[in-house]
């Protein structure tokens, strides 16, 4: 639609149409972001349902008139349904948990293991999923544990996405030796497995939120160069850029004002996906020992916790957490699915 | 042909009935939690090689499950004078060669020690002390030391003796020196792993080693003592905790070393199947920087608090022992109070020296005496995969320590990194273990509070440099007493003192369990050996 519509008529009058897709949700996204990382501090409780009622719309936006498309079977309801769930889970953990798992104070080894149901010493709660062997309330802990992955994944794969894109454009555009040059560095880094090189990078770099994020974008960033390489290569060859050129606009505005919206339909697809993929290589990694800090603890690390004692029966420290990472990474795959396709015609039956 | 078939049936059930109780009574197969890394007897100075090397070389001196010494090859040792040790060694001992064994072997593996190319972790340790020999008639053997040196027979118990005629030279010939033993032949570690250098006097001969698969010994019918229970003897690595209890539970094997703590209660409950626990010489503790002005993981003040000997007091009493050792050991493990446990030698006797009592109240004046009333930030530092639940236990002083009111993160990492950063000095607060390899305290105190001293080998593993020259000249002096009752008495006086001055926080010391069928029965053990000689078929 928004390719006809630059074809059809003048680049700028087309701005409007297609400016609000991709941006709305890079809009939504850093915001999440920026909220996730700093969290409570800088975000209070409005902050954050605005940001959630931000989220909802803009994707509502992006979706436009495609809406009846998107929603057009049972598992584009339950996958929206669940993922925003989760989102809201994550977004409110402080409000929802009874208990802070990052707060050391908080937790008593003396109410250690404890089955689902079983109250705390002092029987001002019950721990509804049990504990762990620290006293760690398992139902706190999964959920300050989805923002934990949630964070670092949505963080890492707007990072990655972004170094992608412009590394991917300024191929594209620049051509020959350069893009030949990035390209084999692209080569290079999707030939290494992703699991392999993340461990690797955590070796060198220790534990830590930051440092799981800069080693999750190391791994990911080609994957987005590649993708927007390919579509600048085929959108770069099309008229509207012709009557960009024609019209002697700067390179730049060319670049950001009309290549780069017409490659992000693709993107928000790849990168939907990708948030799933980044919470399942999070994960390993932190079930690995190498991803967060033991004191706080995401999915991963929380299910590499209570594996020891999967063959001793208790079984809920690392099933609870196990079926919330599967539920999350579920439902944004189907939503991922959905929007691959919606908004990618080439897929339109 | 109905009852023909029956009978069949029967006979074979029969059969298959019959078959593992005769196998069971020669065969042992023990489920290993790590792999021996050569069947050579001085390649690699740990526990998993030297509990292979135990069955089949001997050496002078044995440790019992307490690491008492007790004869072996040797008879009897005395001091004739303060730098002359003398062994009267057995002379109804051969090798599985043939060869008669006589005090030119001692010194011909004296000799080899050195000499083993690639070692990760020799045993010249144990060796350096001697710096001469006399061998006044083939079964007495004199030792010349520099200096007095209490510990040579302790020493002389931890590396296996090999033949000097099995691998072609004359013992008599070898001119000894400190430094060499001039031009002489020495088996490779190849060799032994391959079976033709694994000639030794012990109870059982290295059938196969096979790297990654498992290792296995059969009874020397020849030995000079008591014949070895079993006929055959298989090692299967099962580094994996899980799969080594399921390989209990499935009757794959009839002894598996340290199950998981979190599978023991289950253990326990399953019939036919019985646990052991005995109580190791590995303390596990946290050292704090107490040397440096400025250390790099204690936030929120300038200075560093861990020099004042007050703080280090309120960190040791702001820890719940007991707690730890019942929930995330869960009883697995025993509180300390010092770096040995009681009864072992140099350590005081049970209940003596006790494990300080969680006072938080005592811990809270103690750190605003300090001037530290607010608290600081600080990160304990700990190995996830080197100790039982190393990292749970870490977390776990992190929450008594948030308690006390410190900011306490956990900075957990995998032991070979964890231990470069600790060499580093890269840590404030870290935990860990030391296991004594002499069985008295001398080992602890030596590596763990003595002051940092490369050249005397003081202070190896003293990651917090705490330093007290008193300490040091008490220990040099321990070290250099014969008298056994005397060093004994010393030892405990240095052990008050490091104690004292909180050089070092001991958590608990670590329980071995050992889970195998009931039809067999073991004796535990302080060192963590599972030594299959004394492994017996229950009666």
């Amino acid at each position: 639609m928004s390719e006809i519509a630059h074809r059809a008529a003048p680049p700028k009058a087309a701005e409007p149409r297609t400016d609000w897709t991709g941006p709305a949700i890079f809009g939504a996204l850093i915001l999440s972001g920026i909220v996730m990382i700093w969290g409570p501090q800088i975000a209070s409780l409005p902050a954050r349902i605005i940001l959630l009622a931000a989220f909802i719309l803009a994707g509502r936006r992006a979706l436009g008139d495609k809406i009846g498309q998107y929603f057009s079977g049972p598992m584009a309801y339950f996958g929206t349904g669940f993922m925003l769930l989760f989102l809201a889970l994550a977004l409110f953990a402080p409000e929802i948990a009874p208990q802070n798992p990052y707060d050391l104070r908080q937790l008593d080894i003396m109410d250690g293991r404890l089955a689902p149901g079983a109250t705390n010493f002092s029987e001002t709660f019950t721990y509804r999923l049990g504990t762990d062997e620290q006293g760690r309330d398992i139902l706190s802990a999964i959920l300050y544990g989805l923002r934990v992955s949630l964070m670092v994944a949505v963080t890492a794969t707007l990072i990655a996405m972004i170094i992608g894109i412009v590394v991917g454009i300024y191929a594209a555009w620049a051509g020959g030796r350069v893009d030949a040059l990035l390209m084999r560095i692209v080569d290079l880094q999707l030939s290494f497995p992703t699991i392999l090189v993340a461990l690797m990078l955590m070796a060198a770099f220790g534990r830590g939120i930051d440092k799981i994020i800069i080693a999750l974008i190391i791994v990911q960033w080609a994957y987005y160069a590649r993708t927007v390489r390919g579509t600048a290569l085929s959108e770069a060859r099309k008229e509207y850029i012709d009557a960009a050129k024609g019209l002697g606009l700067p390179s730049w505005r060319i670049l950001l004002g009309h290549l780069l919206p017409n490659c992000i339909p693709p993107l928000i697809v790849i990168s939907t996906v990708q948030v799933a993929n980044t919470i399942v290589i999070e994960s390993s990694l932190s079930f690995l020992g190498v991803g967060v800090p033991i004191t706080q603890p995401s999915l991963g690390l929380l299910i590499a916790n209570g594996y020891g004692y999967m063959l001793s029966g208790q079984y809920w420290m690392s099933m609870f957490p196990g079926l919330a990472l599967l539920g999350v990474v579920a439902s944004i795959n189907m939503v991922g699915d959905r929007l691959r396709d919606t908004l990618n015609p080439r897929l339109r039956k | 042909m109905h009852i023909t078939k029956l009978r069949g049936a029967v006979c074979a059930a029969a059969i298959l009935a019959m078959a593992p109780a005769l196998a069971g009574a020669q065969e042992l197969r023990i489920g290993v939690g790590s792999e021996a890394s050569a069947a050579d007897p001085h390649f690699h100075n740990i526990g998993t090689n030297n509990q292979l090397r135990r069955g089949i070389f001997e050496a002078l001196i044995d440790t019992d499950e307490q690491q008492a010494l007790r004869p072996l090859l040797a008879e009897s040792w005395e001091a004739v004078d303060d730098t002359t040790w003398q062994f009267n060694l057995r002379d109804d001992v051969t090798f599985t060669d043939g060869s008669s064994f006589d005090a030119w072997d001692v010194i011909y593996t004296i000799c080899r020690i050195p000499n083993v190319p690639e070692s990760p972790s020799p045993f010249t340790t144990y060796t350096k002390a001697a710096i001469g020999f006399e061998v006044p008639d083939p079964h007495t053997l004199l030792v010349k030391t520099a200096e007095p040196y209490p510990l040579l027979p302790t020493e002389f118990a931890t590396w296996g003796i090999i033949s000097a005629k099995a691998n072609g030279v004359n013992g008599e010939e070898i001119e000894f020196t400190p430094e060499d033993c001039g031009d002489i032949e020495y088996p490779t570690t190849q060799a032994f792993n391959d079976g033709s250098a694994a000639i030794g006097t012990g109870p059982f001969k290295l059938e196969a080693f096979r790297r990654g698969d498992s290792v296995t010994v059969v009874r020397n019918d020849d030995y000079w003592g008591e014949p070895a229970p079993w006929e055959r003897v298989t090692y299967l690595p099962l580094t994996s905790d899980g799969p080594r209890v399921a390989a209990l539970l499935a009757g794959d094997v009839d002894l598996i070393e340290t199950p998981a703590l979190q599978d023991l209660e289950r253990l326990q409950n399953t019939d036919g199947i019985e646990v052991i626990e005995g109580i190791s010489n590995r303390v596990i503790y946290i050292h704090l920087d107490s040397d440096r002005d400025e250390t790099p993981m204690v936030t929120g003040t300038d200075e560093n608090p861990l020099k004042d000997q007050r703080v280090r007091e309120a960190l040791s009493l702001a820890i719940d022992r007991q707690a730890i050792v019942d929930r995330i050991m869960q009883g697995v493990a025993v509180p300390a109070g010092e770096l040995l446990p009681a009864g072992m030698f140099g350590a005081h006797a049970e209940g003596d020296y006790p494990a300080p009592t969680v006072d938080l109240e005592r811990a809270q004046a103690l750190l605003e005496e300090a001037g530290y009333g607010d608290g600081f930030g600080i990160t304990l530092a700990t190995p996830n995969d080197r100790y039982m639940n190393d990292a749970q236990v870490a977390q776990a002083v992190a929450q008594m320590w948030s308690r006390l009111g410190l900011e306490t993160q956990v900075d957990a990492s995998t032991a070979t990194t964890f231990f470069s950063r600790r060499n580093n000095l890269e840590f404030s607060a870290y935990l860990a273990g030391w296991g004594s390899g002499t069985g008295e305290m001398s080992s602890p105190i030596k590596a763990l509070t003595a002051t940092y001293l490369p050249e005397r080998g003081y202070g190896g593993a003293n990651g917090g440099r705490y330093s007290n020259p008193e300490l040091d000249d008490l220990l040099t002096r321990a070290l250099a007493t014969v008298d056994d009752a005397e060093r004994e008495q010393m030892l405990r006086e240095a052990s008050e003192m490091a104690m004292e001055d909180v050089g070092v926080i001991p958590l608990h010391f670590e329980v071995t369990p050992w889970a195998m069928k009931s039809s067999i029965r073991y004796e535990p053990r302080v060192d963590q050996y599972t030594l299959p000689y004394h492994i017996h078929p229950a009666d």
